[in-house]
C-alpha cells in the first residue's frame, strides 16, 4: 500500500513533490523488451468515450486545489483541469510547451514571463498576467500551504510587475536558476485571479471540466471545448475512481470497468501482459536511499561510510527489490538532470575493500539499527536487502519498521532508508541536501573537508546565468557528494502502470506522475 | 426478587433489552478509555510530524481534551445519544454525513447475504439430517467443510476469475457505486460480493442445521409423533424442524454479526464503498471521532443481532418459552 499522502504532508513544500517512484519499479528495456514501448503506433487519434481511470492511495482527505496535492488520485485529478507555464516533456527536459511562450531570465535576480495569446479558462475568461500574479501570489501565501510554497522562497512575489496584458516580471530576492524547474513542477499551476479550492467552482485551463467528485471515491471531468490545445482532448470524459486495493484494480483493469491503472506490482506485469493488458513501464528518477547521518557515530567517520557504499550489490537489489525494472545508481540523485557528473565511476560491490576500510575506523564488527517505514513500496525491501547484504562484511544491521517513523525521531536518526521523487539536481539539493533544507537526513553537507563548500558552490549555481557554467559548478558538488556524502543511492525504481490495448497515445516518461503524467492531462491519448 | 422479574415473552424481551443497554454503556467506556482516555496526548498522536503549537491548541479544543475525562466522556456519549456522531477530523464533515451512504451499502450486502444463505443452509443442513450418510449428505458436507476452509479472498478472487475475468467475462470484477448511487442501482455488480459472502456463511449454518436436525430426528417426541402416526411431513415441519432450529438462530446471529464489521476483505477485493473501508481509514488517519462512532455502531449490531436471535430461539423452542 503507497502511502502518498503520509509523506506528501512530510514533503509538502517541495516544489515538485516527492511523489513519484511510489511503485518503485521501472523498466529496463533490456530485460523486457515488450514494455516500455509508445502504445500510440496505431493511427490518427479518434474523438470520443470515457476513460475510466482506477487509483489507489487516495481517501475521504482527497482534496481538488489547482496548486496542491495530499494523495495520489489527488495528482490524477489536478492534471486534468489545470496547467503549468513550462511543461517537463518524457524525457524530463524542461520545455516552453507550456501556458508560458517563454520564461527568460534577464538577471540574476529576475526573469520575464511571457503567456502565449488567447488561452482561455474554462469559463471563457483569458488567461491574462493578472492571473500568473495571482497564481504565483497564492503558491507564495505560507498559511495556504500549498504543495510550491517552499520552491518561492527566493521570488519576490510582492513586487511582481505586469508588463503588459501578457507579459510579467518577476523579480526574486536572491539568485535562483531554477525558478523554471519550479515553474515546470505539476502543482505550479495558473488559477485565473480569486480562484478557490473546491468546493468553490473549479476552473482552469486544462483539457477536462470538472463535473462531480467524491473525495475517496470518484470524480467525473468533462471535455473542454474550448481547449487551447487544436484537436486535443479526445475523450468526451474522464472518470477517476479511488481504489483501495490492487487486487481489485487489477481485477477491473482485466474485467473491462476501467481502462487504466497506476502502480502495478512488479510481480503482476507477467500477469497482466498474460492476459493482453498493456504494461507501461517508465524509467523514473525516483528512488529510496539508505541516508546516513554525517555527524551521527559511526557514520561520522567517512571510512565508514564508504565502507558501506561498497557494500551494497546494486544489481542485487535492483533484482530482489524491485524486479529489475529500474537502472543502478551510483549514490547521485537527479539521473536526468543535465548537470548529472556521468564522469564520475560507477561504484560497484567490494567487500574486501568495505572490511578494511571498517577495520582502519576501529568498527570491524559493526552493530546499527536501520530504521525504515512501510511508506512507499521498496522502503522495507531496500532495507532487509541491505542488511543482508552488509552481513557478508561482518555488519549486524538491525533493520527496525517503525510505523511512526515520520515522528519525532524523523531526520534525527543515524541511519535510515527514505524515499524522493524525480528532481531537478539543484532543486533536490534545495529540498534535501543544505542546512535550511526540510528534509536533510543525512546532515549534509560536513562542516570541514571535502564538502564544507557546497553552500557557497549551490549559491554560486543559483546565481549563475550561464548553464555551461552552471553544469561545472553542479559537477564539482556531485564530486564532493560522490567521495563523503551520507547518501547511498542503489538504484531508481520508477513507475508501472497498466493499461487497457485500446488505449493509444501512451509513451513511458521520465517524470513524477504515473501514466505518462496521466496522459498528459488525458489530452494526449485516445480509444483506438 | 423473582417478585420483580417482568414474566412472559415481553418481559424477556425488556430484560433483554435493558442488559443490552448495560453492555453497550460498558462498550462506551472500553472505547472511550481506549482511544481518547489513553495516557498521552492523542492530538499529537493525531497530527503527528506536522503539529504546531496552534494545531495542537485547536484539535485538543475539538476533541475536547481540554476538559476533565469526565466532561469530556459525558459530553461524547450524550452527543451520541442525540445522533450527533460528531465530526470526521480528516474529511472534515459530519460523521453521520460520512458514514451514512457506506453504512447503507453495508447494510444492503449483509441483508442480501442473510436473506439468500439463511433460507439456503436451512434447507441443506435439514435435507443433509434427513438424507443421513447417504450421497446429497457425503457430497454437501464434504463440499462445505472445503468451502468453510477457504478464506473470503480466495473465494472472492476464485469467483472473479471465473466469472470476470480470466475465464469470462460474464459479471463485473469490482462492485464500485459511484457517488449518488445506490447499490440496488446496479445490481448486477452485487453478484459477486453477494456471492462470496453467501458462500462464507452457508457452511457453518447448515452444519450446525444439520447436527441440530439429526439430534432432534432421534429424540422421543419425533419418534412419538411418528408412532402416532402422523404424516412424516407433518413429523418434519411441525415437530423437528422448529425446535432444531433454536440452535442455528444463535450461529446466524453471530455469523451477520461477523459480517456487518468482517467484509472489509470483501470490499476491497471489490472496492465496494461499506464501512470495512472506513473503518480502516480511520484506523490508518488517526480519525478518533470516526474509529469511536464505528466502534460503538458494530458493538451495536452485535447486542442488537444477538437479542433477536435469542428472541427468536425462545419463540421456536416450546420447552424454552414455558420456563420463562
Amino acid at each position: 500500500m503507497t502511502d502518498v499522502s503520509r509523506r506528501q504532508l512530510l514533503v509538502g513544500g517541495a516544489g515538485l513533490a516527492a511523489v513519484g517512484g511510489l511503485a518503485a519499479a521501472c523498466g529496463s528495456s533490456s530485460s523486457s523488451p515488450s514494455t516500455g514501448a509508445a502504445t500510440g503506433a496505431s493511427g490518427a487519434p479518434k474523438r470520443g468515450g470515457n476513460f475510466r481511470l482506477g487509483v489507489t492511495g487516495g481517501g475521504s482527505k482527497d482534496i481538488m486545489d489547482g496548486q496542491n496535492i495530499i494523495t495520489k488520485p489527488d495528482q490524477a485529478r489536478l492534471v486534468s483541469a489545470f496547467e503549468t507555464l513550462l511543461l517537463f516533456d518524457e524525457n524530463y527536459q524542461l520545455t516552453e510547451n507550456g501556458l508560458a511562450q517563454s520564461v527568460t531570465q534577464d538577471s540574476p535576480t529576475q526573469y520575464t514571463i511571457r503567456l502565449r495569446q488567447g488561452i482561455e479558462f474554462q469559463n471563457g475568461k483569458t488567461l491574462t498576467a493578472d492571473d500568473v500574479i495571482y497564481s504565483f501570489q497564492r503558491i507564495g501565501t505560507k498559511a495556504y500551504g500549498l504543495t510550491g510554497y517552499a520552491a518561492t522562497a527566493t521570488m519576490d512575489i510582492a513586487a511582481m510587475k505586469k508588463l503588459d496584458q501578457y507579459t510579467v516580471r518577476l523579480p526574486l530576492k536572491t539568485p535562483d536558476s531554477t525558478v523554471p524547474q519550479t515553474l515546470g513542477s505539476y502543482t505550479f499551476n495558473m488559477v485565473p485571479t480569486g480562484y478557490k479550492a473546491y468546493p468553490a467552482p473549479q476552473v482552469g485551463t486544462g483539457a477536462y471540466k470538472l463535473k462531480s467528485f467524491t473525495p475517496g471515491q470518484q470524480s467525473v471531468h468533462e471535455r473542454n471545448p474550448n481547449y487551447w490545445r487544436t484537436g486535443q482532448p479526445y475523450f468526451d470524459t474522464v472518470t477517476i475512481t479511488d481504489f483501495s486495493d490492487a487486487t481489485a484494480q487489477s481485477n477491473a483493469l482485466l474485467g473491462g470497468q476501467i481502462d487504466a491503472m497506476t502502480d502495478v506490482a512488479p510481480s503482476q506485469v507477467k500477469v497482466l501482459q498474460a492476459q493482453n493488458v498493456g504494461v507501461l513501464v517508465s524509467k523514473t528518477g525516483g528512488w529510496i536511499p539508505i541516508c546516513m547521518a554525517i555527524d551521527i557515530p559511526p557514520f561520522d567517520d567517512a571510512r565508514v561510510r564508504q565502507a558501506m557504499r561498497l557494500i551494497v550489490d546494486r544489481k542485487g537489489l535492483l533484482e530482489q527489490v524491485f524486479s529489475g525494472y529500474g537502472f543502478i545508481g551510483n549514490d547521485l540523485y537527479a539521473p536526468f538532470d543535465p548537470g548529472y557528473n556521468h564522469s564520475l565511476p560507477q561504484r560497484e560491490q567490494d567487500i574486501a575493500q568495505a572490511k578494511s576500510l571498517l577495520k582502519a575506523a576501529g568498527k570491524a564488527n559493526l552493530a546499527v539499527d536501520l530504521h525504515t517505514t512501510n511508506g512507499a513500496s521498496g522502503m522495507v525491501e531496500t532495507a532487509t536487502v541491505f542488511a543482508n547484504q552488509a552481513s557478508a562484511a561482518g555488519v549486524k544491521i538491525n533493520v527496525i519498521n517503525d510505523p511512526n517513523f515520520y515522528g519525532t525521531q524523523y531526520l534525527k536518526l543515524a541511519f535510515s532508508v527514505d524515499f524522493w521523487g524525480t528532481r531537478a539536481y539543484l532543486n533536490q539539493v534545495q529540498q534535501g541536501s543544505l542546512p535550511t533544507s526540510p528534509y536533510n537526513e543525512t546532515h549534509w553537507p560536513p562542516k570541514s573537508g571535502t564538502g564544507s563548500n557546497f553552500e557557497s558552490l549551490y549559491n554560486q549555481a543559483l546565481a549563475e546565468t550561464n548553464p555551461a557554467t552552471r553544469v561545472q559548478i553542479m559537477h564539482e558538488m556531485q564530486s564532493a557528494e560522490y567521495e563523503v556524502g551520507g547518501y547511498i543511492i542503489p538504484c531508481f525504481g520508477g513507475l508501472i502502470d497498466g493499461y487497457s490495448t485500446k488505449v493509444k497515445g501512451l509513451k513511458p516518461s521520465k517524470g513524477t506522475l504515473n501514466l505518462d503524467s496521466f496522459g498528459h492531462g488525458y489530452r494526449t491519448i485516445w480509444f483506438g | 426478587m423473582s417478585r420483580f422479574r417482568p414474566r412472559g415473552v415481553w418481559g424477556f424481551i425488556l430484560r433483554r433489552l435493558l442488559l443490552g443497554i448495560v453492555v453497550l454503556i460498558l462498550v462506551s467506556i472500553l472505547v472511550f478509555l481506549a482511544t481518547q482516555a489513553l495516557p498521552g496526548d492523542p492530538a499529537l498522536a493525531i497530527l503527528g510530524r506536522s503539529a504546531t503549537p496552534q494545531s495542537l491548541a485547536a484539535l485538543r479544543r475539538q476533541l475536547h481534551l481540554d476538559q476533565p475525562v469526565f466532561t469530556q466522556y459525558w459530553t461524547w456519549v450524550t452527543g451520541l445519544l442525540r445522533g450527533n456522531l460528531g465530526r470526521s477530523l480528516e474529511a472534515q464533515e459530519p460523521i453521520s454525513t460520512l458514514l451514512s451512504p457506506k453504512l447503507v451499502n453495508s447494510a444492503v450486502l449483509v441483508a442480501l447475504a442473510a436473506i439468500l444463505s439463511i433460507p439456503l443452509s436451512i434447507a441443506i443442513g435439514a435435507w443433509a439430517a434427513l438424507k443421513r450418510e447417504k450421497v446429497f449428505d457425503q457430497a454437501s458436507s464434504n463440499l462445505l467443510l472445503l468451502l468453510a476452509a477457504l478464506p473470503e479472498f480466495v473465494v472472492a478472487l476464485v469467483l472473479v476469475i471465473l466469472f470476470a475475468t480470466t475465464v469470462s467475462h460474464v459479471l463485473p470484477a469490482i462492485s464500485t457505486i459511484p457517488p449518488g448511487s445506490r447499490p440496488w442501482n446496479n445490481w448486477v455488480a452485487l453478484v459477486l460480493p453477494t456471492l462470496t459472502l453467501v458462500i462464507a456463511v452457508v457452511p457453518y449454518v447448515s452444519r450446525i442445521m444439520r447436527a441440530s436436525m439429526i439430534e432432534v430426528l432421534e429424540s422421543d417426541y419425533v419418534e412419538m409423533a411418528r408412532l402416532k402416526g402422523l404424516p412424516e411431513r407433518t413429523v418434519l415441519i411441525r415437530h423437528a424442524l422448529p425446535n432444531a432450529l433454536g440452535p442455528v438462530f444463535q450461529v446466524i446471529a453471530l455469523n451477520l454479526a461477523y459480517l456487518a464489521g468482517g467484509i472489509i476483505v470483501i470490499e476491497f477485493v471489490f472496492n465496494y464503498s461499506g464501512i470495512g473501508g472506513a473503518i480502516r481509514e480511520a484506523v490508518v488517519n488517526h480519525d478518533l471521532p470516526v474509529i469511536q462512532a464505528l466502534a460503538m455502531l458494530i458493538a451495536a449490531v452485535y447486542v442488537i443481532l444477538n437479542l433477536l436471535a435469542d428472541v427468536a430461539t425462545i419463540l421456536v423452542t416450546p420447552k424454552l418459552r414455558t420456563r420463562l
